[in-house]
């Protein structure tokens, strides 16, 4: 996976900042507080304070995370344009400004926890949260690995579909989805496969 | 103590694909040397007989057992004493911090997050690989891939480890710092490979060809043999 796939999704960046060391559940209040300002105020102020708030706080978590904090606009500034640009001529361009720069706070603000907390401490936080599964005979650890070998497919899947491509190329088939969408459920599938296979062979999640 | 009792794989005889195909015919072996080399063609069962050993297959006839523990019926035992190491580490390594894949090996036995993160450390320490804990998977090498790879197999504590062609993808410096490493193991280790001069630095080497132990013995004369087999086109079924 490319370096900027790495960042858009929000790769963890090691670091000492006070925002790394900050416990998750205050990083995750943070976020849903912002969360809901900019669903409850929905003036162009909360959305550009939340903005600004988000990059403060990028700031605080050190320069390789603040380099990290524009990933997201350069590639998918189309998706903000448009929604922008739509928003301008159905309703105004300040309700326009307001959800725009609302909704890009409150992603930034969630890759923020991405960059600054490393995937076992997201997944203890997971386990914990799960816990009350517990009560109707469901594991918390099964749960928390699920969501663990999710976010390990999305970078693996990437790959696959930036190999097939490249391939596809190279014999002059260009680049048709459609043409790419087989070979890339069935690299998928052995993918998860393989990693069932080391799943079993490392003993995790053994029952019997 | 591994032992192969009559243990082969021959597939169901009503599945239209397979007809009954044998990847493995049922052989009795006893493995007890500290380093022992698997070496065939493609497709000649070398990772059948390498995956029977920790359960990842099971025989279709016989049975194989580790330490007298049946890799079928008793297959959790049987994973706490046998590591296994893929030939792609990317399949093998799950989370995105080499720190952190450690971690998951430790979990069952650590249950504290500080106490699993020191283990962890520790486990990277034993094999030089301590200054890799907070990289990204991605960011590494193959050849330190490899390494994190087989650190988290060892971090679980296992005897006995087996390695399905384990440096079939690396270059020459890292396949060697591999080698170096394997061979540096208390562990027994059990290991595939298309190296002959990797194969012919183990104690014993078995050849399989078309699903049989073509030639078990010193690994040395066993090269020779599988070299005499591919000479004379005799790797076929």
């Amino acid at each position: 996976m490319s370096a900027a796939h790495q960042m858009l999704l929000g790769h963890y960046l090691p670091g000492r900042s006070i925002v790394h060391r900050a416990p998750l559940a205050a990083k995750y209040l943070v976020v849903l507080a912002m969360g809901t300002a900019v669903l409850v105020w929905r003036i162009p102020a909360v959305g550009l304070g939340t903005l600004a708030l988000g990059l403060g706080l990028f700031a605080l978590a050190g320069p390789r995370v603040l380099r990290a904090w524009a990933a997201p606009l350069r590639q998918l500034w189309w998706i903000f344009a448009i929604l922008g640009i739509h928003q301008s001529i159905i309703n105004s361009p300040l309700f326009a400004l307001t959800l725009v720069s609302g909704m890009l706070a409150v992603i930034q603000c969630g890759r923020l926890v991405l960059l600054t907390t490393t995937q076992a401490a997201l997944l203890d936080g997971l386990e914990r949260a799960a816990a009350p599964v517990r009560l109707l005979g469901g594991n918390p650890a099964t749960i928390a690995l699920a969501v663990a070998l999710m976010l390990r497919s999305i970078p693996a899947i990437a790959t696959s579909v930036q190999e097939l491509s490249d391939a596809a190329k190279a014999r002059g088939i260009g680049r048709n989805p459609a043409t790419l969408a087989a070979p890339v459920v069935i690299n998928t599938v052995a993918y998860a496969q393989r990693t069932a296979d080391a799943l079993a062979a490392r003993g995790i999640m053994e029952r019997n | 103590m591994i032992r192969f009792n009559q243990a082969g794989l021959i597939l169901p005889a009503d599945d239209p694909t397979q007809q009954g195909r044998t990847v493995l015919e049922p052989c009795t072996l006893e493995l007890a040397e500290r380093r022992i080399a698997v070496i065939g063609a493609n497709g000649s069962g070398k990772s059948t007989l390498l995956r029977m050993l920790n359960g990842l297959v099971s025989p279709s006839t016989g049975s194989v057992a580790v330490h007298g523990f049946d890799t079928v019926r008793q297959a959790k035992s049987v994973r706490q004493r046998v590591g296994f190491l893929f030939t792609d580490p990317l399949s093998q390594l799950v989370m995105p911090i080499v720190s952190e894949d450690v971690e998951l090996s430790l979990k069952a036995s650590h249950r504290d997050r500080n106490a699993r993160a020191a283990a962890a450390l520790h486990a990277l320490a034993a094999l030089g690989l301590e200054h890799l804990a907070q990289r990204s998977i991605y960011d590494l090498s193959g050849g330190e891939r490899q390494l994190v790879a087989l650190c988290s197999v060892l971090a679980a504590g296992q005897d006995i480890l087996v390695a399905d062609e384990p440096t079939t993808l690396l270059d020459l410096a890292n396949n060697e710092l591999l080698q170096g490493t394997l061979g540096s193991l208390d562990q027994q280790v059990i290991y595939a490979t298309h190296d002959l001069d990797f194969a012919a630095a183990a104690d014993r080497a078995l050849v399989v060809a078309g699903g049989k132990i073509a030639f078990d013995g010193p690994a040395h004369e066993a090269v020779a043999a599988y070299r005499w087999l591919v000479r004379h086109g005799s790797l076929a079924s």
